[in-house]
């Protein structure tokens, strides 16, 4: 079941979203506000390895475990995407 | 058509943590989490005791087909990543060949694309060959060249790069010949992106995002030339950058994963350029290649600009 066709899954895929933007925020080291429709690469300046740290970062505080053999980065342009991502391939650590 | 007559690897029994290198490497928790995790790197070969000459004569020493055939050896060819690795007068790839019985041969060293230098140095070494057979040098039995290649991680630099990969220590020795029957070298393809050379960084990001579609992109260029598609591809030898890169690749190329042989990244580390022949021979102990079957090696040489190459064999 994916997040759009479940409720509780919607409600953990904002946790995600929360998490991912309060991350990203101490990731980036960044004053302005991140928001959920920010293109990761081209706004935000997020490279391969920050986007790594940033699941790592989601495991440790989300206590989940993300699959990253489906991680499919050029398909994940928002903070959004990556959300949705998260939230379809992840399981409790 | 260039062949691999014979392939040695050695690779030390010793291998030392990510963890127990993050003090000397500076590397943070999470970037020791990130090797463990995602690069999918746990621990590398590593042995202090060993030297160069040593690891060297190591793979030499594995490599049966070269005994009673020295004479016919014309080339030593030395693929390296790193332009040098030992200081002035000294010269482990002469002190080899003169173990070796080579002194003879013409060697030298094939560098400057960095990781990439393996799969440049078989192209080299065969059309070195055939050049050699068409002039009628080289006598009846045709003339061999040796490659060798592995490193010490002996800097900063040659221990760990862009904290993407950690370099493991080890040696291979191949020997080839211009019209042998096995492994026959059926495409090399290589772009040389010299846009990447940066003092100051500036290209990184860009690197970053093009690493993968440039890498896929000299794939399909060596199968082109073969006449072959990915799915006529039985295996494929990775450069041991880290396993989360070859994942992605999987994912882009959409080839199945159990066929890219991984599995030297997370006990060996990225052994410079010798990360194909290593893989290769992981493949034939693993059964995955049968006789006719065709495979395609990759590697990306970066640092100093960036180099793509793949090229692709019949077992």
């Amino acid at each position: 079941m994916t997040a759009q066709e479940s409720g509780i899954d919607r409600v953990f895929q904002q946790r995600v979203t929360d998490t991912m933007i309060a991350v990203l925020a101490t990731l980036l080291d960044r004053p302005d506000p991140v928001t959920e429709d920010m293109r990761l690469m081209e706004e935000l300046g997020l490279s391969s390895t920050l986007g790594l740290e940033l699941l790592l970062e989601l495991e440790d505080q989300l206590q989940i475990l993300i699959d990253v053999e489906q991680l499919d980065a050029d398909r994940m342009r928002t903070v959004k995407d990556m959300a949705t991502f998260v939230a379809d391939h992840s399981q409790p650590a | 058509m260039t062949a691999l007559d014979a392939v040695s690897v050695y690779v030390p029994s010793t291998r030392v943590s990510v963890e127990s290198l993050a003090g000397s490497l500076g590397l943070t928790d999470m970037q020791v989490k990130l090797f463990r995790r995602f690069h999918g790197l746990r621990e590398v070969s590593r042995d202090p005791d060993a030297s160069l000459y040593g690891l060297l004569m190591s793979a030499a020493a594995g490599l049966d087909a070269l005994r009673g055939q020295e004479h016919r050896v014309r080339y030593v060819l030395y693929a390296r990543t790193m332009p040098v690795v030992a200081p002035y007068p000294d010269n482990p790839l002469h002190e080899v060949c003169r173990a070796l019985g080579l002194e003879h041969a013409i060697a030298f060293t094939v560098t400057h694309q960095s990781c990439a230098s393996g799969l440049l140095a078989i192209d080299m070494a065969g059309r070195l060959l055939a050049a050699d057979a068409a002039d009628g040098r080289g006598g009846q039995e045709g003339p061999l060249a040796l490659i060798l290649s592995g490193e010490k991680a002996f800097t900063r630099e040659a221990e760990m790069f862009a904290d993407t990969t950690i370099f493991g220590e080890g040696a291979a020795a191949c020997l080839v010949s211009a019209f042998g029957a096995r492994d026959r070298v059926l495409a090399y393809a290589s772009n040389v992106r010299g846009e990447f050379d940066s003092p100051t960084g500036a290209n990184d990001a860009r690197l970053q995002r093009e690493y993968r579609p440039s890498l896929a992109e000299v794939m399909r260029q060596a199968l082109d030339e073969a006449g072959l598609a990915l799915n006529d591809i039985r295996v494929v030898l990775p450069h041991n950058v880290n396993v989360v890169t070859w994942q992605r690749m999987c994912l882009l190329l959409k080839f199945p994963r159990d066929r890219v042989v991984l599995d030297n990244i997370p006990s060996n580390g990225h052994m410079f350029c010798m990360d194909m022949f290593a893989n290769y021979q992981t493949a034939c102990k693993r059964g995955m290649l049968r006789q006719g079957d065709r495979y395609l090696a990759a590697a990306v040489g970066a640092g100093g600009g960036a180099t793509f190459a793949a090229m692709v064999f019949e077992h």
